[in-house]
């Protein structure tokens, strides 16, 4: 694989996002509804005005967890797929490239886009944050916007397999809407009642919820926020004891990017031998 | 120049071809001709190995799938309907330019070759079917490839379209560039090629007919056209 190759396609793939609808209306929307969120934090306490990074972090990681992985599945899944439909990813094919270097570019093309809209987003809420109300740990914002990308890398790598795997945008819309319910809702209903209906030890409910990255990115948001493992229970407390507080928040973070390069390498096997027609 | 052998190709449990075999010397046009589904387009995508296919293919010696970035920068290609997303006209030259290595400024004055030159900045989707059609050629020609693939690349155009497409690949063949064209248009084949590979589901139907010398010198060509 040549990088400059790769980083080629990750040029051309990242201009022509950021020129698409979806990247400024993404870019908007995150921004809107974490500043939205911001402004909203103290309204519980009978207060206006914007709250500090603290209560921020804790709403803008409920939005994230929540449409990050709407974005990046739908994106993902329509990268692919779309180009097959439109015969642009036979002309890209046709050029002296490997396949590798094709799928490894649109992917790391589509990821930065992405990043940039998280940061756009999000960084804009936190500058506002910042300048107007200040208060509360800053870092576990900038934290929190990084496990932000990490999530985004993985869901994004999974609609890129749902792209080669489907090759039809109407296929892969559905399916990427069917996998978001299931990774961001269905996912985390199906985790409790099974631990209820079947009594798992924490062990197992931590193996269970490490199978899910959107889980992943959920408990390494909370461990951001808070230092104090109770608030996820027994199973907090097990990888407590088993990781260590900083090694949980690796794991966590090894399990992410083991989920996005998982889904890059399924991806990949099986664009290896798609036909482009 | 290019060496098929055996090409066989099944899509979806559909037996596309079924041991295709020809060769193309350098210098040399040939054209596939044959009825829809003869396997025209299918015989180029297996020189390009968009399809997986069994059999060998080579291009200048290239394997295609063992040496497919060694193969495919001997090849420009022009496919049926080019498909260029939102950008600029420019812009597929540049980066085709720099994949291969050269100039990305030189690769963009190709478009004053097609005549497009004027329309550097535009977006193609705003682009007529005859101008998409030539900035794929441009693109095609980045790099002066030995080898042009065109599949049908006139299929989606009006009369002079194609009369424009076909004068610069004409002006091309003046200059010797090797060539294989897909096409069921008597005429473009009868003024662009030396040679006939014709194909019918998916096999080599006859033995390549040669065509009489006076024909395989393009209209263009014959009127002094150089280097588009």
């Amino acid at each position: 694989m040549r990088p400059r190759a790769v980083a080629l396609v990750a040029a051309r793939e990242l201009r022509e996002a950021m020129r698409g609808r979806w990247f400024v209306a993404a870019a908007a929307c995150f921004f809107v509804l974490s500043l939205g969120l911001a402004l909203l934090g103290l309204a519980g306490a009978e207060r206006s005005g914007l709250a500090g990074f603290d209560r921020t972090t804790a709403s803008v990681a409920n939005l994230a967890l929540v449409f990050v992985p709407l974005v990046t599945l739908t994106l993902g899944g329509l990268g692919i797929a779309g180009e097959l439909e439109d015969g642009s990813l036979a002309l890209l094919l046709a050029q002296p490239l490997t396949r590798l270097e094709a799928y490894g570019g649109k992917y790391l093309g589509l990821l930065a886009a992405v990043t940039a809209a998280v940061c756009a987003g999000f960084g804009g809420t936190g500058v506002v944050v910042g300048w107007a109300a200040g208060g509360g740990r800053a870092a576990a914002y900038l934290a929190l916007v990084g496990l932000t990308v990490l999530l985004a890398a993985a869901t994004l790598g999974i609609g890129t397999l749902l792209s080669v795997l489907l090759r039809s945008r109407a296929r892969v819309v559905g399916a990427a809407f069917t996998v978001w319910l299931a990774l961001v809702y269905v996912s985390d209903l199906g985790t409790i009642g099974l631990a209820v209906a079947r009594r798992l030890a924490p062990a197992q409910v931590f193996a269970l919820a490490a199978l899910n990255p959107v889980q992943q990115a959920r408990v390494a948001a909370t461990l951001v926020l808070s230092d104090r493992v109770d608030v996820l229970g027994p199973v907090g407390a097990w990888g407590e004891d088993t990781f260590g507080m900083t090694g949980l928040v690796a794991v966590l973070v090894g399990l992410l990017l083991a989920a996005a390069a998982g889904a890059l390498v399924a991806g990949w096997m099986a664009f290896r031998k798609v036909p482009v027609t | 120049m290019i060496v098929a052998r055996d090409l066989r190709l099944a899509l979806d449990g559909h037996v596309i071809l079924a041991g295709v075999s020809f060769d193309v010397a350098r210098g040399e046009a040939v054209a596939l001709v044959g009825p829809n589904g003869s396997g025209k387009t299918s015989v180029i995508r297996c020189l390009l190995g968009l399809v997986p296919f069994t059999g060998y293919a080579a291009i200048g010696g290239r394997d295609v799938v063992r040496e497919p970035v060694a193969a495919r920068v001997q090849v420009g290609y022009v496919p049926q309907r080019a498909a260029f997303g939102d950008a600029r006209a420019a812009e597929p030259l540049a980066f085709v330019a720099r994949l291969r290595g050269v100039d990305a400024r030189r690769a963009v004055g190709l478009l004053d070759a097609v005549g497009l030159a004027a329309h550097a900045g535009e977006r193609v989707r705003t682009f007529s079917g005859g101008m998409q059609q030539r900035l794929a050629l441009a693109v095609a020609l980045v790099g002066e490839p030995p080898v042009l693939l065109l599949d049908e690349p006139s299929a989606s155009l009006d009369a002079d379209g194609q009369r424009t497409f076909f004068d610069i690949v004409g002006r091309l063949r003046g200059r010797g560039q090797t060539l294989v064209l897909a096409s069921h248009r008597a005429e473009e084949v009868e003024s662009l090629t030396d040679r006939v590979v014709r194909l019918d589901r998916g096999r080599v139907a006859a033995p390549p007919a040669a065509k009489p010398v006076a024909r395989i010198v393009p209209h263009a060509a014959r009127r002094g056209g150089g280097r588009p």
